[in-house]
């Protein structure tokens, strides 16, 4: 059995890149993150190991992403401004900054999809955290893969 | 390398190193631990010792009049109902860390489902109740001073009407709006796994 400490350095970082992934607000990233461990902490001593611990959490911190939607204040635009011709994004910064808007524009089980597999989940994995079956995410995933290629080939990348 | 691929190198490159350290995460879990679920303790907690204190004062003080042991008895039956419904709903909460995304959504819907049952039915049998128990309970104190029994009447009648005409409807229809909000957003998620 891993310790909170053990759990909290080697799945933080993922954690937040998925919550930055579907919010696209550190901030509220950041206060997901520890909601989520805030959950972590207090059901680690009754976690009877029925599924992996990365499930477990994941599942926690996709399940805080939906429901902190309902409290937030500061909603993730769904209706960015693709249409505006933009600068050619070439730094990584600015790079990343697109993906995060390209996410941002896809609906909310999308978002946690395409984190997880960015994140490097195992497919069946992915279902078990989503609920949905594998053979459903592999669609899923390459539909969203198809979308965040066209943005970014619409703005000069992937050439 | 082929895009997926790309995806995941732009991905990656996310800076993590402003997190929190572990021992930081912890600090911060000790300050907000529980903070979410205090109102519903305080409210079972002090119903229980409301409960507590009406069945006290009935066994321990004797009265002539069955009035006042059907008041402090309506009184106790409607603080022990509320603890009960507000302890289910943190059992609720607490079980529900291991659910996929799916489950989840279903679990929101059926807790907005239990809201508007709160609102439209525990509610007023805790308000029915206690209005009752506390009409009931008084008689006792008063029926023999008209003045007394006339002015604690009629200002105790004043206000039930005011909180179950005026204010409660009031907060119903805030609380409809958000709920009905909540509702069709998780109708709109459900929709995205089909």
């Amino acid at each position: 059995m891993q310790t909170f400490d053990e759990i909290y350095r080697r799945y933080s970082p993922q954690i937040y890149r998925v919550c930055l992934g579907y919010t696209n607000d550190p901030e509220h990233a950041k206060d997901l993150l520890q909601d989520t461990f805030i959950a972590v902490w207090q059901g680690l001593p009754s976690f009877r190991q029925q599924s992996q611990v990365s499930t477990w959490i994941f599942r926690i911190a996709t399940n805080r992403c939906l429901r902190a939607m309902e409290v937030a204040k500061r909603m993730p635009s769904e209706e960015l401004p693709f249409n505006l011709a933009e600068p050619r994004v070439d730094s990584k910064e600015e790079k990343l900054r697109f993906l995060y808007q390209c996410i941002a524009e896809l609906n909310e089980t999308d978002r946690i999809i395409i984190s997880l597999e960015l994140e490097g989940l195992a497919q069946a994995e992915i279902a078990s955290v989503v609920g949905l079956s594998s053979g459903n995410i592999r669609v899923k995933i390459h539909r969203i893969k198809e979308k965040l290629t066209q943005k970014f080939k619409a703005h000069g990348q992937f050439r | 390398m082929d895009n997926l691929d790309d995806f995941k190198a732009i991905w990656h490159a996310a800076d993590t190193k402003t997190l929190p350290s572990s021992e930081e995460m912890l600090k911060l879990i000790s300050n907000f631990r529980g903070q979410k679920l205090r109102n519903k303790w305080l409210v079972i907690i002090s119903s229980l010792i409301l409960c507590v204190l009406f069945i006290a004062v009935l066994c321990i003080f004797s009265f002539r009049l069955w009035t006042t042991y059907i008041g402090g008895s309506l009184m106790a039956l409607a603080s022990l109902w509320l603890a009960i419904n507000n302890f289910r709903s943190i059992k609720r909460f607490r079980q529900l860390d291991d659910s996929n995304n799916l489950e989840f959504i279903a679990f929101l819907e059926q807790t907005r489902k239990n809201q508007v049952y709160y609102y439209t039915r525990t509610m007023v049998y805790v308000l029915a109740g206690y209005s009752a128990g506390y009409m009931f309970y008084i008689y006792e104190l008063i029926y023999k001073y008209p003045t007394w029994f006339t002015v604690v009447y009629s200002t105790f009648g004043i206000y039930v009407a005011v909180m179950w005409f005026v204010v409660r409807p009031r907060a119903f229809r805030r609380d409809a709006a958000r709920l009905n909000a909540i509702q069709q957003r998780h109708e709109k998620l459900l929709n995205q796994f089909e």
